[in-house]
């Protein structure tokens, strides 16, 4: 392999990360050959570890260092209550509320037949299980508010309800600083149906 | 830059980018175009909801010369497949719009297959039954193609299909009577689903909740348009699939 070769390689790489297109990963892969070597090996190590050291929880597929995760294992946390949500980044939104104190269930996805994804893709069959026990009271849907999101919301809210347990939609609308002139009829629709007391 | 306005129908976005979006949408005028639209992944983007699969929109673009993506300038909802009644309807919304997808050619205007598909969202949003509805859109997508078979007589006999009911001989997409039928087998349909193809041959999409339907018809329509589908594509569509395991 020539020098220029294993730039192509590199440059070639960077293009498979989302949202990096032709022109970022040529600017990227110049920036590392550009960059002091211990600090390019500094993200060498950091990948390496999150690739040994990053798992997927047993219970809840959140992402996590031990097995089963913190959330699942915390003795604060109310067991009772599963926010069920798509992808592991999802977990980090609604612990930033600080509102919440349940624990998750992250489904690693969403049902999207326009790509092929079905309820056997997703971390269902779980969610059921722990559903299943008795030992959960409510189960909060939070997939994402677009048609793939509400889509699962409807399929799991099918087969959670006959086991008896409470199960919930987040409230959708109108988003906090935003001005209603620029809400669409839907957005504006489910706003009202999610309105609530003052 | 030429700019051109008309109503359309979203069918998929691709992410592109940090935060934009490639819209693929079937025009009522100038065919299915594919464009950039800016900034579509921020929440508080103007189209955010106005993306999503099979909203019927009136979209803004510039088409620039060589290039084959557009720029989608501005979309506004018209009717949203949310506004659906029947919550089922959600799930089939990437089906149908991967359908008219696959059957929309590039920049070629189709105003048939255009209104097929705002007159499916219509139908949706005033509470049509989604099963049936779904198999009325495939019925009149494969006829505007030209390749529904004959539903009245038998290809080989012209016996009235009526009488006896058809079945699908696969390998030539004909509806053929129980005595024509030979060694070939396709999916059977009662003359309760040959009833049903005749009045959706005459129905709105919104009035098929009057039609008599029961789970068989519903169970052999669907049999036999896969069939059908699969053949005229050369392919199972994605969502077609999902759909099937969706049910079980
Ligand atoms: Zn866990
Ligand atoms: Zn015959």
């Amino acid at each position: 392999m020539t020098q220029l070769d294993s730039l192509t390689q590199l440059v070639e790489q960077l293009q498979r990360l989302p949202g990096i297109g032709a022109k970022s990963a040529q600017r990227l892969a110049f920036h590392f050959l550009k960059n002091p070597r211990d600090e390019v090996e500094r993200l060498c190590d950091a990948l390496r570890e999150v690739k040994d050291k990053v798992a997927y929880c047993s219970v809840c597929s959140n992402i996590t260092d031990v097995d089963p995760c913190y959330y699942c294992t915390s003795p604060s946390r109310n067991r009772r209550v599963i926010c069920v949500v798509e992808e592991p980044h999802n977990v980090t939104a609604v612990e930033k509320t600080r509102e919440f104190n349940g624990v998750y269930h992250v489904l690693m996805g969403a049902l999207s037949p326009l790509q092929g994804v079905g309820p056997d893709d997703l971390k269902i069959r779980g969610l059921l299980e722990r559903v299943g026990n008795g030992e959960v009271d409510e189960v909060i849907l939070a997939t994402n508010p677009n048609v793939e999101g509400e889509a699962t919301a409807i399929y799991l809210a099918k087969l959670l309800k006959p086991l008896g347990v409470r199960v919930t939609r987040i409230a959708m609308g109108v988003p906090v600083g935003s001005d209603l002139e620029y809400a669409d009829e839907v957005t504006m629709h489910k706003a009202m149906e999610g309105r609530r007391e003052v | 830059m030429p700019q051109f306005t008309s109503e359309a129908l979203v069918l998929r976005t691709y992410r592109l980018g940090e935060a934009d979006r490639i819209v693929v949408f079937l025009t009522s005028d100038r065919g299915k175009k594919r464009g950039v639209a800016k900034g579509a992944r921020k929440t508080r983007s103007r189209f955010v909801g106005a993306l999503e699969p099979l909203t019927h929109v009136q979209v803004s673009y510039y088409e620039r010369e060589h290039r084959d993506l557009v720029r989608v300038n501005d979309v506004e909802m018209l009717r949203s497949p949310w506004s659906a009644l029947d919550p089922d309807a959600l799930t089939y919304v990437g089906y149908f719009a991967e359908l008219i997808d696959e059957w929309a050619p590039e920049a070629d205007p189709n105003e048939r297959l255009y209104r097929l598909g705002a007159s499916v969202i219509e139908a949706m949003v005033v509470g049509t039954p989604t099963e049936r509805l779904a198999r009325y859109f495939e019925y009149w997508l494969l006829r505007l193609q030209g390749v529904y078979p004959s539903v009245l007589a038998c290809h080989g006999c012209g016996a009235d299909l009526q009488d006896d009911g058809a079945r699908l001989s696969a390998r030539d997409a004909l509806f053929l009577c129980p005595g024509c039928l030979g060694g070939s087998q396709g999916p059977a349909l009662s003359p309760a689903s040959i009833a049903f193809l005749r009045e959706a041959a005459r129905a709105r999409p919104s009035s098929l909740g009057d039609l008599s339907w029961s789970v068989r018809v519903g169970r052999e329509l669907e049999a036999a348009h896969r069939v059908l589908i699969t053949t005229h594509l050369e392919k199972e569509l994605k969502s077609m699939r999902v759909l099937k395991e969706l049910r079980h």
